[in-house]
């Protein structure tokens, strides 16, 4: 391997990304290359520099009386959230996926999609729900998205710039949409219809970006 | 291409599914742990007084967070009052499960980074200058030589590098966590990364 190859894995390496035996070739070649040792002293100094920085600092001025006034107008959210919220959430997963989904139709016949009917309440018990992901469990879904933006950020430049701000707008959303399930579940764990929407959801956004990954070269 | 995905921090401590890695910052809580849960519980339960007390204890770290963020003192005041207004509204869904520290550490950083996202009007205002930071510490001390000129390297940061570069080297963030923070794939992250590096050992050697 080359030196500038090296040289491209010595943040992995430092970050402690790399795999046992890469590691081990980084030490190696670092012994008997004095530019590599010397990148690789000048990151590690710049690291713990920054991870000593100090972590307070005394605004210029006291920011209390404009937390102040604004607090004593607001209530604490607490307790149970209310049911407009949730289903504001929830519709709002269901406009995004039914936006999304005529945008790629209307982009691209060559895409197969299925439009999935606009509805609010799933049937079915939530561990039904979970269990039909085929595959997709909710344990792997982060893994899974985040392999999937990997793949289209790879993909990035053969799609044209509005289809990639389409997927990333609407992705936004329906993340926003899932905030606000996961903290109305925070209060209130058991909650079924909670469950299933934030199911539907994941399920939504896996389904966005697998269409994305697989659409044709735009540009 | 705008910012595209996100997820709440605050909201990653009570989620489901996600383990976040624990800020550096939040590890190094100090104070009266007793006093400020019964803060924390009074503020719960709409006491502004309480409430106060935990501002006096936290806004010195809430707004140099920011302040790092942003790299714009002006900017960083007014996030630091939203992540302390953000807490209060939602004091209700903090359940004590870490420290009330770590809970407004990942409120803050998801103001910053939601404030950058939605309002573009706000750009053009971020003045990297750098002077932002060092004009404070003459009377409070903790910036000395270098760490004053890897601080003010950092603010001359451009946007996207700085905020990851403060995120995973600064608070000890993964690149994972920070791509679905931010909205972008690991590899940017990553990529980011390294030029910030980059840029700071450049600007630290000149």
């Amino acid at each position: 391997m080359s030196c500038h190859e090296w040289t491209n894995r010595i943040d992995d390496f430092l970050d402690g990304r790399l795999e046992a035996a890469e590691a081990e070739g980084l030490q190696v070649h670092i012994a008997g290359c004095p530019s590599c040792a010397d990148e690789v002293a000048s990151i590690r100094e710049l690291r713990d520099l920054a991870a000593a920085l100090p972590r307070s600092l005394e605004p210029p001025r006291d920011l209390w009386p404009g937390i102040e006034a604004r607090v004593s107008a607001t209530k604490v959210v607490r307790g149970r959230f209310g049911s407009r919220a949730v289903l504001a959430a929830a519709a709002a997963v269901v406009i995004v996926s039914s936006v999304v989904t005529a945008y790629f139709i209307g982009r691209s016949q060559a895409v197969m999609v299925t439009v999935e009917p606009p509805s609010v309440v799933e049937s079915g018990p939530s561990e039904v729900l979970l269990a039909s992901f085929e595959g997709l469990g909710v344990n792997n879904y982060l893994d899974t998205r985040t392999e999937l933006l990997d793949a289209l950020d790879a993909r990035k430049h053969e799609l044209s710039g509005e289809t990639m701000e389409v997927v990333m707008d609407n992705l936004l959303l329906i993340d926003q949409a899932m905030d606000r399930i996961a903290e109305a579940l925070g209060e209130d764990p058991e909650n079924d219809f909670l469950m299933k929407q934030l199911a539907g959801a994941y399920r939504r956004q896996i389904d966005l970006l697998q269409r994305a990954v697989r659409m044709p070269a735009e540009v | 291409m705008g910012t595209g995905i996100s997820m709440d921090v605050e909201t990653m401590a009570t989620f489901p599914v996600s383990k976040p890695v624990p800020p550096r910052a939040a590890m190094r809580v100090t104070g009266k742990p007793e006093s400020r849960e019964n803060s924390v519980d009074r503020a719960a339960h709409g006491d502004v007084e309480a409430f106060e007390e935990l501002y006096r204890e936290n806004v010195s770290r809430v707004y140099l967070l920011c302040l790092r963020m942003c790299g714009d003192q002006s900017l960083a005041e007014e996030l630091a009052q939203e992540a302390f207004i953000r807490a209060w509204q939602k004091l209700g869904s903090f359940r004590g499960d870490s420290a009330f520290s770590t809970w407004l550490h990942r409120v803050t950083v998801n103001v910053v980074l939601g404030d950058r996202r939605s309002t573009a009007r706000r750009e053009a205002r971020i003045k990297p200058a750098g002077d932002d930071l060092p004009v404070d510490q003459s009377a409070s001390e903790p910036f000395p030589g270098q760490a004053l000129d890897l601080e003010r390297s950092i603010a001359a940061l451009p946007e996207g590098a700085r905020k990851i570069f403060v995120l995973h080297d600064v608070e000890g963030y993964r690149h994972k966590e920070i791509a679905r923070l931010i909205g972008v794939a690991e590899g940017t992250s990553k990529a980011q990364l390294h030029r910030a590096r980059k840029l700071l050992r450049k600007a630290l050697a000149s």
